[in-house]
Parts: C-alpha cells; sequence; structure tokens
C-alpha cells in the first residue's frame, strides 16, 4: 500500500510526541529521585527508598545553619530580585522607548549574565568585591544576583513594552500627563504582568545560583544551595535531600505564580 | 496659530521641507497628501512629540517649540484612538482632568456632561475593548477636548472605520466643531472628507505644501497636476503651443495635435497642461452650442450608484477622456462601442503650469 502524503505527516508528529515525552521523563526522573529519597528512615541514601519518614525534613527545619541559610537565601533573592527588575524596567524604556543611542549595546549586556558562563562573572566580580570591602557581605551577593537576575525583567518587559504602540503613551502626554504621570498610570499598568513574572524568575534565578555565593559569601551570609553544596563535600544524607526538595517546591511554587499571577493582574 | 519655516530632516532627507501656515482661531484646517508626504510628521510637531528641527509654531503670537508636549495644552485624536485598554471609558475621560489635579467632585460633573454631549452614557463602566469602533471614537474625542484646548488635532480620526459609519461621524465631527468652537487641525488622506469638514485644506507632497485653498478652489483651480488628480478625477494632456493671449477664449494645441478652445487667466505654453473635470463634459448623439464638441468612441461605460462613468476615445486623436454623468430622468446610457459627441465650455477647460 501507498502511503499517501497526509499519513507520513501524521507519524511524523507521533515521533515528535514521544520524543517529547521521553524527554520530559528524562527530566523528571532525577527530580522525583531526590522527593523520594529524602522520605528515607535510614541515615544513608538509597533508592527505592526502604521506608517512608519525615525525620529529615524535621532535622532540617531543627538544624539552624540550613535555616540561617534558606532565610539568607530568600533575604538575598527579594534585594537581587528587585534591583534587577527595577534596572531591567529602566533598561527595556531606554531600548524600545527611548531608542537612545547604543541601545543595541544596552540590550546585549542585560540579556549577557544570561548566557555568560557564571564562573566568568564571578572570577570578574570578586577583586571589586573586595576592592570596595563588600565581600563576604550579603550586599557582595545582592549586587552579583541582582547581575545574574537582569535578563529575566529586561526580556519580559521588552516584550511588554513591544506589544503595545508607544502612541499610548504619547496620547497620555498630549492629554497634560508629564513623563512620571504617564509610567505611573499608562506606562506602569500595561507591563505590570511582565514585571511581576521578570521578579518572580529573577528571584528564582537567585535562589538557585551557586557559584557567584562560592565566591563572594561568607559562613554568615551562605545561601541554601552553597550550604548544599558544603556539605555535599564531606557526607550524604537524606536530609541533603530534604533540603534539596525544599528548594525545588519552593521553585516550583514560583514558577507557577509567574505563569499564573501575571494573567491575574492582567484580567483585574 | 502660525507655523514659521517649521521643517523636519530625518538622516538629510526634509520630511517636512520648511512651511509656513496662518490658522484663523475657529477653523476647521485639513491637511491632506498621500502617504508620506509628511501630514502626520507635521501634526507630530505641532502637538509636541516630534521635535522640528528648525522654524517656530506659534500659539496666540507665544512660539510653543520648547514647550513640553504635555503643557501645550493641545488635543488630539490619534489614529486607531489610543485609548488606554485598561481604563474605563470614565476613567479615560477623567484623565486629562485627574492629571491636572482637580478634584474628584469635579472631575465626575464634567466627565458626565462631556458623555452626555457624545451620547455616550451607559457605557462609562466598560473597557474600550468592549466598545464599537464609533464609540471609541467618541471616547476619543470626549477625552481630548475635556480640558477645552484651543486647538484639536486630529489624525486620521475615521481611517478605521468603515464607510457608513465614517459618513455618519464626519456629520459628528462637524456638529463638534460648531459647538466648541475650537480650531481643528485634521489630517486625513480621503479628498471626501477633507471637503466635507473643513474651511481651508491644504494638499501636501513630498513634505511640502503644493496648495492651500478652500475645498473648491482646490478643485476648480487646482495649480499643478498633482492636485487636480489628488482631488477628484481629471483628464490631463499635455499642451504643445504657446500662446501669449488670456483671458479670451483662444485655441490651445494638445501633444497628438488636437485643438482645444480654452479661456484661462494663465498663459498656456510648451509643458503646460489640460484639464478637464468629468463632469463638465457633455455626451450625447447631437451636441448644440459648446466651445468644443468632437465625435467620439464609448471605449468603456459603467454605471455606479448615483453616476453613470464613461471612458471615450475622441475620433482621430489619441485622447481619451473621463466623462461622469448624472443618471437622471431621460439620461441615455451609451453602450460600449455606441459613436457619440462629447463636448464642454472653454471655461471647463483649465491650463495647469506643472
Amino acid at each position: 500500500m501507498k502511503m499517501s502524503e497526509k499519513m507520513i505527516w501524521a507519524a511524523w508528529e507521533r515521533i515528535l510526541r514521544a520524543l517529547v515525552t521521553v524527554v520530559l521523563i528524562g527530566f523528571l526522573v532525577p527530580i522525583l529521585v531526590v522527593v523520594a529519597v529524602s522520605f528515607e528512615p535510614k541515615t544513608y541514601l538509597s533508592f527505592p527508598p526502604s521506608g517512608f519518614s519525615v525525620q529529615w525534613y524535621v532535622q532540617f527545619i531543627h538544624n539552624g545553619d540550613y535555616t540561617s541559610a534558606l532565610m539568607n537565601s530568600i533575604l538575598i533573592g527579594v534585594a537581587a530580585a528587585s534591583l534587577a527588575t527595577i534596572a531591567g524596567i529602566c533598561g527595556a524604556l531606554g531600548v524600545i522607548r527611548a531608542a537612545a543611542p547604543g541601545s543595541t549595546l544596552v540590550g546585549i549586556l542585560s540579556v549577557a549574565p544570561a548566557v555568560l558562563p557564571q564562573i566568568v562573572l564571578a572570577i570578574g566580580l570578586y577583586p571589586i568585591s573586595v576592592w570596595l570591602g563588600l565581600q563576604g557581605t550579603l550586599l557582595a551577593v545582592i549586587f552579583a544576583h541582582a547581575v545574574i537576575g537582569l535578563p529575566f525583567p529586561f526580556i519580559t518587559v521588552c516584550g511588554a513594552l513591544t506589544a503595545y504602540s508607544s502612541r499610548l503613551e504619547i496620547a497620555s502626554m498630549s492629554l497634560g500627563a508629564n513623563y512620571f504621570q504617564t509610567f505611573r498610570h499608562v506606562t506602569f499598568p500595561m507591563i505590570r504582568p511582565a514585571v511581576i513574572a521578570g521578579f518572580i524568575f529573577a528571584f528564582a534565578a537567585s535562589l538557585d545560583e551557586l557559584v557567584l555565593a562560592i565566591f563572594l559569601s561568607s559562613p554568615a551570609t551562605r545561601t541554601l544551595p552553597l550550604l548544599l553544596w558544603e556539605q555535599l563535600n564531606f557526607q550524604i544524607t537524606p536530609e541533603l535531600a530534604a533540603a534539596a526538595t525544599v528548594i525545588l517546591v519552593v521553585t516550583s511554587i514560583l514558577i507557577f505564580a509567574a505563569t499564573v499571577l501575571p494573567r491575574l493582574s492582567k484580567r483585574g | 496659530m502660525s507655523i514659521r519655516n517649521v521643517s523636519k530632516t530625518y538622516a538629510s532627507i526634509d520630511a517636512v521641507a520648511p512651511t509656513s501656515l496662518e490658522i484663523e482661531s475657529g477653523d476647521f484646517f485639513a491637511i491632506i497628501g498621500p502617504s508620506g508626504s509628511g501630514k502626520s510628521t507635521l501634526l507630530g510637531m505641532i502637538a509636541g512629540y516630534i521635535d522640528p528641527s528648525a522654524g517656530q509654531i506659534a500659539v496666540d503670537g507665544r512660539d510653543i517649540v520648547p514647550v513640553p508636549i504635555y503643557r501645550r495644552n493641545i488635543g488630539m485624536v490619534f489614529q486607531n484612538y489610543a485609548l488606554f485598554p485598561h481604563h474605563t471609558v470614565f476613567q479615560n475621560v477623567a484623565y486629562p482632568l485627574k492629571v491636572r489635579g482637580l478634584a474628584k467632585q469635579e472631575i465626575a460633573t464634567r466627565v458626565r456632561e462631556s458623555l452626555a454631549m457624545e451620547r455616550l452614557e451607559g457605557v462609562e463602566t466598560r473597557k474600550p475593548a468592549e466598545l464599537s469602533g464609533g464609540q471609541q471614537q467618541r471616547v476619543a474625542l470626549a477625552r481630548a477636548s475635556i480640558y477645552q484646548p484651543s486647538i484639536l488635532l486630529m489624525d486620521e480620526p475615521l481611517g478605521a472605520l468603515d464607510k457608513n459609519l465614517r459618513d455618519e461621524m464626519q456629520e459628528e465631527i462637524k456638529r463638534f466643531h460648531h459647538e466648541l468652537g475650537v480650531t481643528v487641525i485634521y489630517v486625513t488622506h480621503d479628498q471626501q472628507e477633507a471637503a466635507f469638514l473643513a474651511d481651508r485644506v491644504a494638499i501636501m507632497k513630498d513634505g511640502k505644501m503644493v496648495q492651500i485653498d478652500t475645498p473648491r478652489l482646490l478643485y476648480e483651480q487646482p495649480n499643478s497636476r498633482f492636485v487636480a488628480e489628488f482631488l477628484g478625477e481629471a483628464s490631463i494632456f499635455s499642451v504643445k503651443s504657446t500662446v501669449a493671449r488670456s483671458g479670451q477664449k483662444h485655441k490651445v494645441v494638445l501633444d497628438d495635435g488636437t485643438q482645444v478652445v480654452v479661456r484661462s487667466k494663465l498663459r498656456s505654453a510648451d509643458g503646460h497642461f489640460a484639464c478637464i473635470r468629468p463632469e463638465r463634459i457633455m455626451i450625447g448623439a447631437r451636441l448644440k452650442g459648446l466651445d468644443n464638441v468632437y465625435r467620439a468612441t464609448v471605449r468603456e461605460s459603467l454605471y455606479t450608484p448615483g453616476s453613470i462613468r464613461y471612458r471615450v476615445a475622441l475620433d482621430g486623436t489619441d485622447c481619451v477622456l473621463k466623462v461622469r454623468v448624472l443618471p437622471q430622468g431621460n439620461v441615455e446610457f451609451h453602450e460600449h462601442g455606441t459613436s457619440v459627441q462629447v463636448g464642454w465650455s472653454a471655461d471647463d477647460t483649465i491650463i495647469l503650469k506643472e
């Protein structure tokens, strides 16, 4: 029987679907394994788990090192994401609306941290933070993570600004609103969903970041990924898996929020 | 308002060549021209979102070029309206008053008055996306006029509407202009719209104003081939002969040797053009009492609502004329290929210098 052209396309579609499924499972399996082993009752990691216990979570909560690292991570994440979002909005306005000279360069630099190896950034930032006397302080990590987070709000806000015509802002000004009033009443409401999404992604990027934290923090300003990494070097217990699961859950909630919140605020 | 030698140059190309213009207070002034002729750029410079490369724009004797856009107090209705999609109709119309810091109570009163005038009561809590094109248009008008600007700019405000609604909105804009007594500068590419609305019309081409006149004078006494063709239809022929006389009937020879009787104040010369409007030409089996009468053959005939259009070739010449007659009473419809006579008066031949 001769295969019709339509049948070939249908077969092709099935192959693509199978491929996507395999890839997704490939991503999910290690994640699910981490979650599974965190409920291990014994003192060492084993798979499949030999039973079910939440003792490692209890220990995680009572471990002062972990809780202070978690607090550091959240504090750094909020501060860094705020800085990144403000810078991202300014950059996007300059590039998309003002089309200021050098806007191509600003665009490239704002996106660069997302593609640049973080180790390069870390090696560059380390001497600067020593020179400024910020080495080991929260500020050093906050600034570094703001750089890491910048591409997200920049990209989302650029997208939001190109989605509507600058005529709206011109109209606002022709109606008597100065630049600040126009930003407050027109531009910001129009880009708010993108700002929220960009902020959340920047926060998530900070929460996951390890390399810069290694270079720039001290024991007092350790972040959660950094603490996990240090622990990994001398012992692997299910407590690590429990901590990793906490990061995983927080990040998942954030990604969910980043997709749902902007839509809600658009409707409201 | 007076515009003095205003120009705008982008990368050494003149978007608007130095232009001067006086507009009387309360006038309805239209600017028409093909796209890219600089009409929107000129409007943008008056509104304040495009900086002129040179020149002055004076309103009541004061140059407004250094004044920022939000202090000019000029109303503007944009193409596609530029209503704020996240604001309700009420908030859109209230916006100019809100940014001027008026009290809530006064804003509410004035917005209600303005909405009533535009027959928009009942939709004030809706978002622009939930309105019809005509309603959006009226919201834009209300928003641009609520702070009583002395000048109202409109950039192709009816471009997005369909034909019937456009006719209705033209009436609306005319009424609006009468009631407010505001000076309107109106940009469009639609010559009918401009002629219907405006007291005076400027025609722009390649960044220059080629003619400024009343709609009637523009149509009856165009100063160039471009204006004659842009406003309405015309049959245009190049002139070969040079005739010094003027003001009296005289013969003019066209490129192909055809002779036409003309009465024009303009001296006709080689390189000039003769232009005849299609509705000035008579068509029939026998014509009498006209200065120009020719035997002709109907090449094309078309019945359209309100008029019959022909394309006729003058026998023994290269001339093809556009003719339009009103299908009234016993007017005969000449089929394709019919032999007819066409004719027109010497006064209806317009001589164009370029």
